[in-house]
């Protein structure tokens, strides 16, 4: 649990560190460059939040199912409205399809038996979150390295 | 009988995906922003579905590690076709291949009749292919 707490925290400021850079930038960017922006960003933050979240709180209870969503809406809403209005309706879009898939991916993998998987010592269970969430972890440090290497350009 | 049928159907697509390359790869000039960018993420999604779903009826008992796997093919496939137009193009084909990667695998654990959607998921991604060569013909 302490493992998923510090990535968590990791997630949480790469995604400041990469807020503070486009807000810094925000005049240079055309429509083009806008939508890509907008369409990474979004779309992995609130996947990676939205996951996160649905591992950490305890199950069954109605934030366990609202949060999430909450958080990817808010997520691709700040990214969004900060560059362009017509954007925000992409970053709203694209945060919300990744809240919903998060909590997805946390549901199954704190019970695997959801969709028929053949995991069922405890064991087996923590292995396959653990692998999971660095890996995913790892995907969002490096899509996050390229946005922020790509503004530098 | 159905795992040999499996794993043609795996070696299809890689030969299919490698040949559509090539053929981008030939007329790369004629290729604008806006095909450029849907191409990479019609063709890094389709990857890792394709990947994903077939591994996971193939091998059921491996999960995790076919996750990783189909995230990693979906994300390079989408980059390796993006890195042919431009750098925005690779970062598009790079999310969208890992996000439909890390999805794959548990749609194919939860459907029933497993071959007959593999079928249909074959005729979607030549449909898709005839698709983009139709319009990079009139582009």
């Amino acid at each position: 649990m302490l493992l998923l707490i510090v990535l968590f925290m990791w997630c949480v400021g790469e995604m400041l560190v990469n807020y503070r850079v486009v807000k810094k930038k925000r005049l240079l960017f055309d429509d083009r460059f806008t939508k890509t922006i907008c369409m990474a960003i979004a779309s992995i933050s609130s996947f990676v939040t939205a996951l996160y979240v649905a591992l950490l709180l305890p199950a069954d209870q109605i934030a366990t199912y609202l949060l999430p969503v909450f958080l990817g809406v808010f997520i691709g809403w700040q990214f969004g409205s900060l560059i362009q209005a017509p954007a925000s309706l992409n970053g709203l879009y694209n945060g919300v399809m990744g809240g919903v898939m998060g909590m997805m991916l946390g549901a199954v993998l704190k019970n695997p038996a959801l969709c028929n998987i053949p995991l069922n010592s405890n064991s087996l269970i923590a292995t396959n979150l653990f692998i999971i969430t660095m890996f995913i972890t790892f995907s969002h440090s490096l899509v996050c390295f390229f946005i922020r290497r790509s503004m530098r350009a | 009988m159905e795992q040999s049928i499996l794993l043609f159907l795996l070696y299809a697509d890689i030969c299919l995906i490698i040949g559509f390359y090539m053929y981008i790869r030939k007329v790369r000039k004629l290729v604008g922003f806006h095909l450029g960018m849907n191409m990479s993420m019609v063709m890094g999604g389709m990857a890792a579905l394709l990947f994903g779903i077939v591994l996971i009826t193939h091998l059921p008992f491996h999960f995790t590690y076919i996750t990783l796997l189909s995230a990693i093919i979906g994300g390079a496939v989408g980059a390796w076709f993006g890195m042919l137009i431009d750098y925005q193009t690779f970062v598009t084909g790079l999310t969208n291949g890992l996000i439909v990667g890390l999805m794959a695998p548990m749609i194919g654990t939860v459907i029933e009749m497993q071959m007959l959607f593999i079928w249909f998921l074959h005729a979607f991604f030549i449909g898709n292919l005839g698709i983009l060569f139709i319009s990079i013909k009139r582009a």
